[in-house]
């Protein structure tokens, strides 16, 4: 890709209570790009660093000299950067959307964001719709519910009901729909997988699984111990297993067999990554 | 009231569950159990959210009681006050965020907190903490903070925590649900581990593929057990689970889709190794003619 990253981070360093005896260093120089129009995944134990790498996205944590990070032409070393600008373009789910609700309705809890950037009330009842609309929420069987009485997949929808009414470019989920059950996450990814297609949203998964994010992703990091120690393209990535087990991952199952199979002598053509090509490929080698 | 045979660990008999009984909208949540559990089972509980699974767990170890019908662990009623000391301590019980379920500074004084409110001597004590933290590979953390570790982490200690009080049954309400794949792999283990030498494991999941590791899996829907039998058994319905919008194992479902093409290819396979055993047998058989 020729054009400029849209957001582009620049050997990062960072480390939780510097200068004390519980120093923990999390990230140990990590640059990462992500272009427009991108879906990406980062990938990676628990400790590894991706959280604390997210966080520099979107300014909650600033970047340490000499690490640099750059959003759509902004500098976020610069402490006089527009932040709030910057939030309002990387929209960041975190692991309990719960926990991101905080108002008593639905509808209130949507609406902060857009009246904390001065939307008139009849402009801000539609963009509520919108975003509603976006993730799956019925507008009007939902807005006057208390927050505390939705199921757990239906918190995680209005909390990212709450970030899509920004209407963000970059959407990141930070683990966002690990404990939510089958139905509840398919129906989400499907969602996220449109707003892509259909709208260009820049995606950011986040999670320790691949099986997560397999059909999802175009490109994958994979981060241990704070640094980047694979990137490629999603088949690329899952078409090295012993690699990923070093680093505490695993492939998905589909993968794995097709890897058991070239282990056994078989000749593959292609690294499945999604039970689809799977399929594809296993009558590709029964036919040929 | 009826007998129960020492035979079933858990038993438990037309159980129905209102959540607020009393109330003008009471929640049917669960809609006429029967199930038997056998002392040394692994049983695994899958179903989607509000289909009932956490409060059948919750009756097992007494958080909740029938509202109709009967739980008996280790012929012990819930019903009866007198029994619920009894009863939890031989049901332990892990659950999904372990933030909620840890309660010292230091993680060995959370991991001997339970067993040192059960009057478990010093020397025992020590020797139950290290083993527990051995089995969820955390000895090297154990003069750490809790609160300073990863999700993963913490969720090893809570299992620590509980298997330090040497239930005879253990059951997991979605406790692996926040792990990545190598702390997954090693609670797996370290259960696995526990139920061989003959602890009875209850598991509540959405990971399909950990369903394979029981040797009894029901699948939960409304309130109502909908399927019950061997993993194999459960998944080989590949239709009716995804009617229920459950998944299932990849590699069932790879097996499902290449019958789907081929009616003679086996659609009940459930391990990785399987389904390449069949594969290459084919391929095998092809260049043989």
């Amino acid at each position: 890709m020729s054009e400029e990253p849209f957001i582009q981070l620049n050997d990062l360093h960072h480390n939780y209570l510097r200068g004390t005896p519980l120093e923990v260093i999390a990230l140990r120089g990590v640059s990462m790009e992500i272009y427009k129009g991108e879906s990406v995944g980062i990938i990676g134990r628990t400790g590894a660093g991706k959280s604390t790498v997210v966080q520099h996205f979107n300014g909650l944590i600033r970047p340490r000299e000499p690490g640099r990070v750059i959003v759509d032409g902004q500098d976020l070393n610069d402490p006089d950067v527009d932040i709030r600008r910057i939030r309002q373009k990387i929209g960041l789910v975190f692991q309990y959307p719960e926990q991101q609700l905080f108002e008593r309705l639905v509808g209130d809890d949507i609406a902060f964001g857009p009246k904390k950037l001065g939307m008139e009330p009849a402009d801000r009842r539609e963009r509520v719709k919108w975003a509603m609309d976006m993730v799956g929420l019925d507008f009007e069987e939902f807005k006057d519910r208390f927050t505390f009485s939705l199921s757990g997949g239906e918190m995680r929808k209005a909390a990212l009901a709450g970030v899509m009414a920004l209407q963000p470019e970059v959407l990141i989920l930070d683990e966002s729909t690990s404990g939510v059950d089958p139905r509840s996450r398919r129906e989400l990814l499907e969602r996220l997988s449109t707003l892509h297609k259909d709208y260009g949203l820049m995606l950011v998964f986040v999670s320790p699984n691949m099986d997560d994010m397999a059909g999802l992703v175009d490109r994958i990091y994979v981060m241990d111990e704070g640094r980047v120690v694979m990137s490629g393209t999603t088949r690329a990535v899952f078409s090295q297993p012993e690699k990923l087990r070093e680093h505490g991952l695993g492939v998905p199952q589909v993968t794995e067999v097709i890897h058991e199979l070239i282990a056994r002598g078989i000749k593959v053509e292609q690294i499945p990554v999604t039970v689809e090509e799977g399929a594809e490929e296993v009558w590709k080698i029964l036919n040929s | 009231m009826s007998v129960t045979s020492v035979e079933q660990i858990v038993k438990i008999q037309g159980l129905h569950f209102h959540y607020n009984p009393q109330s003008e909208h009471p929640i049917h949540a669960l809609k006429g159990i029967d199930l038997d559990i056998s002392p040394g089972d692994y049983l695994v509980i899958v179903g989607h959210n509000g289909s009932g699974k956490s409060t059948l767990a919750k009756n097992i170890n007494v958080l909740l009681r029938p509202t109709e019908g009967n739980v008996w662990v280790k012929g012990m009623n819930t019903r009866e006050l007198a029994n619920t000391l009894a009863i939890r301590s031989a049901v332990g019980m892990v659950f999904q965020i372990p933030d909620n379920q840890i309660v010292a500074t230091i993680v060995e004084q959370d991991v001997a907190f339970g067993p040192e409110n059960l009057g478990v001597p010093e020397d025992e004590l020590r020797e139950r903490v290290d083993w527990a933290l051995g089995v969820v590979d955390m000895l090297g953390y154990r003069h750490r903070q809790p609160h300073r570790l990863s999700a993963g982490q913490k969720q090893r200690v809570a299992i620590a925590g509980v298997m330090a009080m040497k239930p005879e049954v253990l059951i997991l309400d979605e406790a692996t649900s926040m792990l990545d794949p190598e702390g997954r792999r090693d609670v797996l283990a370290a259960v696995r581990k526990l139920n061989e030498e003959g602890v009875t494991v209850i598991a509540i999941t959405h990971f399909m593929h950990e369903a394979a590791e029981g040797n009894r899996v029901i699948v939960m829907e409304g309130g109502k057990i909908v399927m019950a039998g061997m993993p194999r058994e459960v998944f080989s319905h590949v239709k009716e689970l995804r009617t229920m919008q459950l998944d299932v194992p990849q590699t069932t479902e790879l097996a499902y889709r290449m019958n789907q093409r081929d009616p003679t290819f086996p659609p009940d396979l459930l391990l990785v190794n399987e389904v390449a055993d069949e594969i290459q047998r084919r391929v095998n058989g092809r260049s043989g003619t």
